[in-house]
């Protein structure tokens, strides 16, 4: 009985320095793999803040208006965040195929199922930047035109044009990597609907002098008296 | 030599019709059915009056016309005064209407009268404003006199109006033109003006003609290519400049747009010539002196045009913060906070605005439609002030403070270079 122990015990303590000595590299390949991914990606996030840098990124997106969003969001530097953006883009890559080397079943394919993602998150990610271009330039223009125009509420007006886009581009962006696809386009749907039926209604009921003025002002009746804005200037 | 293509076959026969000229008056057209027949007669009065014995050709090139423009300038018969006049002309009258071809805009029709008058080597050149009722023979002679006897080979106009006509051109145009070009020129932006056909053929040879400068702010870009290159510039008094009552005419917005993004893309092409130029000097004027402004000032309600000015300010803060230093943006704020009838806008604080603004636009950072578009309210702000300031002043002291102005921009120019310099466009 005794001896049936010591055997059994003896051959968990074999089998337990068998796994051992077959998973030791593995792990050791691991932790290799998962360093000299963080050097990589560390390496290429200085290396991309450096060109971007070079090309005067933060100036490019101060113009073009992507900055203050940022910082509104409280989210780092343009240039900064490209190179976070690319540091664990990378790392996540090495760790996934590191853990793929440990041989768990459950884990298989991740790293496959990764690399596929990977082009969907640029698209959302450019999807998202395009948005945030036009959403801040056509705020800005809306800004511009509605105050030039003496519109009542400019800023109330270039924000929900700004906001608009936004919202679709985040909508577009979610529905590329498949996040919760039916619920954000419903959503998306009904609060689209809502905002352009509230708008109809509101324009249609408490907007309707506003809108004969700016009628009025845009068709003028023949032998109309100018008004004082509208002499010459020149 | 004249681009071919700028000159359609059947033109180019009418104009060997012709032959060689003295002098040629051109007017751009588009639907001024209204309007463009007094302004032909005016013209070959003033050749019969003025120039009975030179040869004289009239060439109306029009965009496209649906009102019948171009028939009125075709089919249009002299009085009998008029025709009693002709008679003593010693030369052939000759007239031609013709489209042109390429860019809408002023641009094109005035790149064709060029072309045309560097194939009849005229030696003078007129161009007219097809809307205005109140030319006279005497225009063609204040226009084309100075080249012709004088060798001018660019004439810009003096009209006799009140100083607080025209706001955009006392509060911003001229100012900024006499400080950067160095030149006291009256109207920097007249749809009117006299050259040689040697600053015709010159201009002809630059690239600006495809570009949106030559479609909106070819006027000024005229101006500014005669008294930055190697030129004899004069100013000529025409006198009241009156437009037809009820023609259209852009509303400030799009004409703000037009005047300062032309003015500004211009200083912009021109920087070379006028950075390193210090003070300003008068232009000549050949001719009679201009008369005493007219008493009479034009309805325009200060107070209306400040009644938006603080709220403006405030929506546009985060725009105007991008442009202005945040000095500037301070003091702007601190007088927006004043109510408009005590309102006062210095001159020191409406330069630096300007040239503020004119770096940013050299800059680029933002979209240089945009950097003019945020100009306006804070224009209006300062034209309204100054309006409210010199409501009912003599036009003597309005003229002076004016001046004044004038003065405070060359003044602060050696800043203006210095934000200049320190910005590479985008």
């Amino acid at each position: 009985m005794a001896q049936m122990i010591a055997d059994a015990v003896s051959q968990a303590g074999a089998n337990f320095v068998d796994a051992i000595r077959t998973f030791l590299p593995r792990i050791l390949t691991t932790f290799s793999i998962i360093l000299a991914g963080w050097i990589i990606a560390v390496a290429l996030r200085t290396l991309v803040r450096w060109m971007l840098g070079w090309l005067r990124f933060n100036t490019v997106c101060d113009r073009l208006g992507i900055t203050p969003l940022l910082r509104a969001a409280d989210l780092p530097a343009p240039d900064v965040l490209a190179a976070a953006v690319v540091f664990w883009l990378v790392w996540i890559g090495f760790l996934l195929s590191g853990v793929d080397v440990l041989g768990f079943t459950v884990l298989q394919g991740l790293v496959a199922s990764f690399v596929l993602f990977i082009p969907r998150l640029l698209v959302a990610l450019g999807i998202m930047l395009v948005g945030l271009l036009a959403g801040n330039f056509l705020w800005r223009a809306t800004l511009l035109a509605a105050v030039n125009a003496h519109v009542s509420s400019p800023r109330v007006l270039a924000g929900a044009v700004r906001a608009l886009i936004l919202i679709l581009a985040g909508a577009m962006a979610l529905d590329q990597i498949a996040v919760a696809r039916t619920i954000v386009l419903t959503a998306f749907a009904i609060s689209f609907g809502a905002v352009m039926l509230g708008l109809a209604i509101a324009f249609g009921i408490g907007g309707g002098s506003v809108a004969r003025r700016v009628l009025e002002r845009q068709f003028p009746e023949k032998g109309s008296e100018p008004k004082p804005e509208e002499i010459s200037h020149l | 030599m004249a681009q071919p293509s700028l000159l359609p076959d059947e033109l180019v026969q009418e104009l060997m019709a012709v032959g060689q000229v003295d002098v040629l008056v051109g007017i751009p057209t588009l639907n001024n059915a209204a309007t463009i027949g007094s302004v032909v007669k005016a013209v070959h009065r003033g050749f019969a009056r003025y120039f009975p014995r030179e040869r004289t050709v009239l060439i109306n090139s029009d965009g496209g016309s649906e009102d019948g423009t171009r028939a009125i300038v075709r089919d249009l018969s002299m009085d009998d005064a008029d025709t009693l006049m002709l008679r003593h002309s010693l030369r052939t009258v000759h007239r031609i209407s013709t489209p042109y071809h390429g860019v809408p805009g002023k641009g094109s029709a005035l790149r064709q009268i060029f072309a045309a008058a560097d194939l009849l080597q005229a030696r003078a050149v007129a161009v007219l404003d097809p809307d205005v009722t109140t030319v006279t023979p005497e225009w063609i002679e204040a226009l084309i006199r100075p080249v012709s006897a004088h060798a001018c080979d660019f004439v810009s106009p003096v009209y006799v109006r009140h100083p607080l006509e025209g706001p955009l051109v006392s509060q911003l145009v001229r100012p900024l033109v006499r400080a950067a070009y160095g030149w006291q020129i009256a109207e920097p932006q007249a749809a009117e003006f006299g050259c040689s056909g040697r600053f015709a053929a010159n201009c002809l040879e630059q690239d600006v003609w495809d570009t949106g400068l030559a479609q909106f702010g070819i006027d000024l870009w005229l101006t500014g290519a005669a008294v930055a290159g190697d030129y004899r510039c004069c100013q000529a008094v025409l006198g009241q400049r009156t437009f037809a009552p009820g023609a259209s005419r852009p509303g400030i917005s799009e004409t703000f747009g037009q005047v300062v993004g032309s003015l500004f893309s211009c200083l912009e092409r021109q920087a070379p010539s006028w950075l390193e130029r210090e003070g300003s000097q008068p232009l000549p004027t050949v001719g009679p002196a201009p008369p005493p402004s007219p008493g009479e000032s034009p309805p325009i309600d200060g107070e209306r045009l400040l009644q938006s000015f603080g709220s403006d300010i405030r929506d546009l803060r985060s725009i105007l913060e991008t442009i202005l230093t945040p000095e500037t943006h301070a003091a702007l704020n601190a007088t927006a906070q004043i109510a408009p009838a005590e309102l006062r806008f210095p001159d020191e604080l409406w330069v630096a605005t300007v040239y503020q603004f004119l770096a940013a636009h050299h800059a680029g950072v933002m979209r240089r439609e945009h950097i003019t578009q945020a100009l306006l309210p804070l224009y209006l702000g300062r034209a309204g002030a100054f309006m409210l300031e010199h409501a009912g002043a003599a036009p003597a002291s309005i003229d002076a403070a004016l001046d004044e102005l004038c003065r405070e921009f060359e003044r602060a120019k050696p800043y203006l270079v210095q934000r200049w310099a320190r910005t590479q466009p985008r």
